[in-house]
C-alpha cells in the first residue's frame, strides 16, 4: 500500500488519478508579503483561484501538487479550504525551491536540522494545520550553479525521502551531475527525483538529459504554458512548438515513461504579477488536444499524468530500500 | 500642534513618552524561524511574558519601549497594541530591516534577469510607506505609522545590499521625518556619512551598538566623532556583561566623558533587551536596567539629577519627535 499525503489526508496512489505534478496556488519570493502592492484580499484570491480548479476539476483532472516551498507563502490552511471545497486533491510540498528562498534561520541550519523539518513536515504535519506534506522540493538558486545551501537542502531531502518514501521535485535541471553526484552519495535511488523544468526557455543547453535519464531520474517537462507566445512572456519563456516538439522527441523515442508534465502555473500569484494568460488548464486545452493533433494516443496521454505520477510515488518505499541496502 | 511621536497605538505627544528605552526587542524572531518544526510560538504565553516584563519596567519608572526589531524580525502589531493597552506602556515599533542575512529572497534576487538585488530606493519606499501611511501586517493590512526606522550592516563588513539598506532608510527618515537608528559594527563614521549623503541631518540619525565590544580608545574616539558630526550615540548593552563587553562602570565612564565634552543632548541609553527570542538565546536582560542599575551609577560618577533626566527622557523625547517632512 502507498499512501500519498494530500492536505486532507492521505489517499492511495491508485486514487491520484490526473495529476500536475508542479503547480501552485500562489506562490511569492520570502519577504514579498511586507510589499503591499502585491496584496490581494481574500476575496480576490478565492476569486483567481477556485474558477481555475474547478476548470481543472471539469476537465478530468483530480490533483494539484503544490510546489510551493518552505518560506513562499507556502498556506496549508488555506489549501484545505480550496481542496474542500473544490474536490480537487491538493498535496503540499516540504522543502525549499533553492536556497535563495530559505531565510536565515534554515541557511544556517545543518543537513541534519533539514532533514528533521523535511520528515517531521512529511510525518506529523507542518506548522499548526494538520496537514502534512506529500513531496520534498529542492532547487537551485539563481546563476545555474548548486550553493552549498542548495546542496545542504539536497542532502536533506534525499535522507527524508529515504526515511519516508515521499519523491523530490526539482525547481531546475541544470547543474545535474552535481545534483546526481550528492543524492546518490546519499543512497538515493534516481527514479525518486523528478529534476523540473528541463523544458524552460532559459534551461535549454544547460541541462545534460541524457545523464539524468541514465541515472535513473525523471525528466520534467513541467513549465507548459509559458510560451513566448503570450502577450507578455516571462523570461524563461520559450517558443510553444520547440517545448512541444521536446516533449515529442521522448513520446517518439519510447521514453514516454521518463517524463512528467505539468504547468507550473499561479492561480494566485503572490509576490509578483504572474504570467497573464497561463493556467494550469494550459494542459487541457492547449497541450492534449496538441498532442492528439500528432498522433499521440489516449493511453499514452493517460501515462504521462497519470501512469508516471503513480509510479512516481510509488516506485519505493522506507523498506525495501532498507533491505535492498543491507 | 506640538511635536507627536508614532506608537503602535497612533501619534502621541512627545512629552507623553516619559522615561524611554530607545533600542529594545519585544517579540524578536529569527526570519524562518516562525516556520521551524520545533519552534512553538503561542501568542498567549509570550504576551504573559511581555506585559510582565513591561509592567517592571513601568513600576522603575519607564514610560516607553522603542522595539528596535524593524519589520521582519518578528514583530507582531497587534500583540503590541493589546500590550500596550494593557500594561499602559507606550510601545514604538519599527520599520527597516538588515543586516542583509535576515533579508528575504525577494529583496535579493528578486524574479527579473538578471536578479539584481534592491536599490537604496526601493527600500527607500518601502520603509517611508510604513512610517507614513502604516506599518505592515503581512498581507492584511496596514497598522500605526512606523515610530524609528532602523538598519544594521554585517558585522565583519557592509555588503552592498547594506548599503543601499542604509540609504533607503535614510532617504525614508529624510522623507518621513521619523528618525533613523542604524549599528555598523565595521565602520561606523563611513556608515554615518552615507546616511547624511541622503540629506537626512544629524540630529535625525542614531549610532547604536557602540558599546557592545568595548569602551576602549577606538570606541571613545568613534563616539565623540559621532556625536561632534551632531548624531546621536546610544549606549544600547547596559547591564550586558557578556564575554569581551565592557562594565557597567565603563559605559558610565564613557557617559561621563562625553558629557564633559558638551554631548550631553546626544547620549540615549538602553539594555538591548529581548523581551521573547525565538530562533536564537535568550538576552538575559530586564528592560528597566537603565533606571534600576544604571543611572545610580551615572549618579555615583557625579552627574546630576539634570543631566540623567536629560539622557532618559529629552534626548530621545526629541529623537522621536517626528518632523515635519
Amino acid at each position: 500500500m502507498t499512501r500519498v499525503n494530500t492536505v486532507l489526508g492521505p489517499i492511495a496512489a491508485q486514487q491520484l488519478g490526473f495529476t500536475s505534478i508542479h503547480e501552485h496556488i500562489g506562490y511569492g519570493m520570502p519577504g514579498s508579503e511586507l510589499d503591499t502592492r502585491w496584496w490581494k484580499t481574500p476575496e480576490q484570491r478565492y476569486e483567481e483561484t477556485i474558477p481555475k480548479l474547478r476548470a481543472f476539476a471539469e476537465h478530468g483532472g483530480q490533483t494539484f501538487v503544490d510546489a510551493t516551498g518552505i518560506c513562499n507563502g507556502r498556506d496549508i490552511d488555506y489549501y484545505q479550504s480550496i481542496a474542500e471545497k473544490t474536490g480537487v486533491n491538493i498535496i503540499a510540498a516540504t522543502g525549499f525551491v533553492g536556497g535563495d528562498t530559505a531565510l536565515k534561520h534554515f541557511a544556517e541550519a545543518s543537513v541534519e536540522y533539514l532533514t528533521d523539518q523535511f520528515v517531521h513536515e512529511l510525518t506529523v504535519g507542518i506548522g499548526t494545520s494538520g496537514g502534512k506534506a506529500g513531496i520534498i522540493k529542492v532547487g537551485v538558486s539563481r546563476g545555474f550553479k548548486l550553493t552549498a545551501l542548495d546542496l545542504r537542502i539536497y542532502r536533506a531531502a534525499a535522507r527524508a525521502s529515504l526515511a519516508t518514501g515521499a519523491p523530490i521535485i526539482t525547481h531546475l535541471a541544470v547543474d545535474a551531475a552535481t545534483a546526481i553526484e550528492a543524492l546518490q552519495d546519499e543512497g538515493l535511488p534516481l527514479t525518486r527525483v523528478l529534476f523540473g523544468h528541463a523544458d524552460d526557455g532559459v534551461s535549454q543547453g544547460k541541462v545534460d538529459e541524457e545523464g539524468i535519464v541514465s541515472a535513473g531520474g525523471r525528466i520534467g517537462f513541467d513549465t507548459f504554458g509559458y510560451d513566448l507566445e503570450l502577450p507578455d512572456p516571462p523570461f524563461w519563456g520559450r517558443h510553444r512548438d520547440e517545448r512541444f516538439q521536446h516533449l515529442m522527441r521522448y513520446l517518439r523515442s519510447g521514453q514516454a515513461d521518463k517524463v512528467l508534465v505539468a504547468a507550473d502555473a499561479n492561480c494566485s500569484p503572490l509576490g509578483w504579477p504572474g504570467v497573464k494568460g497561463h493556467t494550469i488548464n494550459y494542459l487541457f486545452e492547449q497541450l492534449i488536444p496538441d498532442l492528439r493533433q500528432d498522433g499521440v494516443d489516449d493511453a499514452t496521454i493517460d501515462q504521462l499524468f497519470i501512469g508516471n505520477v503513480a509510479d512516481f510515488f510509488t516506485t519505493s518505499t522506507p523498506d525495501t530500500l532498507n533491505s535492498e541496502g543491507k | 500642534m506640538s511635536a507627536q511621536v508614532n506608537t503602535v497605538l497612533g501619534p502621541i505627544g512627545a512629552d507623553e513618552l516619559g522615561v524611554v528605552a530607545i533600542h529594545e526587542a519585544l517579540l524578536s524572531v529569527v526570519p524562518g524561524a516562525q516556520f521551524a518544526y520545533d519552534i512553538t510560538i503561542d501568542r498567549a504565553e509570550i504576551f504573559d511574558i511581555l506585559a510582565s516584563k513591561l509592567r517592571a519596567f513601568k513600576a522603575a519608572g519607564g514610560g516607553t519601549i522603542v522595539d528596535r526589531t524593524g519589520m521582519f524580525h518578528g514583530r507582531d502589531l497587534p500583540l503590541y497594541e493589546a500590550l500596550s493597552r494593557s500594561t499602559g506602556v507606550h510601545i514604538v515599533a519599527s520599520t527597516g530591516m538588515g543586516p542583509e542575512e535576515n533579508l528575504g529572497g525577494y529583496f535579493l534576487t528578486p524574479q527579473t534577469n538578471p536578479p539584481t538585488p534592491w536599490p537604496a530606493e526601493r527600500f527607500a519606499e518601502l520603509f517611508a510607506a510604513e512610517a507614513t501611511d502604516g506599518m505592515v501586517h503581512p498581507r492584511v493590512a496596514r497598522r500605526a505609522p512606523a515610530g524609528l526606522i532602523v538598519t544594521t550592516q554585517s558585522s565583519d563588513g557592509a555588503t552592498p545590499t547594506d548599503d543601499s539598506l542604509l540609504r533607503g532608510a535614510a532617504l525614508a527618515a529624510t522623507r518621513s521625518g521619523v528618525a533613523l537608528a542604524f549599528s555598523a559594527p565595521s565602520d561606523t563614521i563611513r556608515a554615518l556619512e552615507l546616511a547624511l549623503a541622503e540629506g537626512l541631518p544629524a540630529d535625525r540619525i542614531v549610532v547604536s551598538g557602540l558599546d557592545r565590544a568595548g569602551t576602549g580608545a577606538t570606541v571613545r574616539a568613534t563616539a565623540r566623532a559621532v556625536a561632534k558630526r551632531g548624531a546621536y550615540i546610544a549606549l544600547d548593552h547596559i547591564g550586558r556583561v557578556d564575554a569581551g563587553s565592557p562594565s557597567d562602570d565603563d559605559r558610565a565612564a564613557l557617559v561621563l566623558a562625553l558629557v564633559d565634552a558638551g554631548h550631553g543632548a546626544r547620549i540615549l541609553l538602553s539594555a538591548g533587551a529581548v523581551g521573547v527570542a525565538k530562533g536564537h538565546a535568550e538576552v538575559n536582560s530586564a528592560y528597566e536596567v537603565v533606571l534600576t542599575d544604571f543611572a545610580p551609577k551615572l549618579a555615583a560618577h557625579g552627574l546630576d539629577e539634570d543631566g540623567i533626566r536629560r539622557i532618559l527622557i529629552d534626548n530621545p523625547r526629541d529623537l522621536l519627535a517626528v518632523k515635519e517632512a
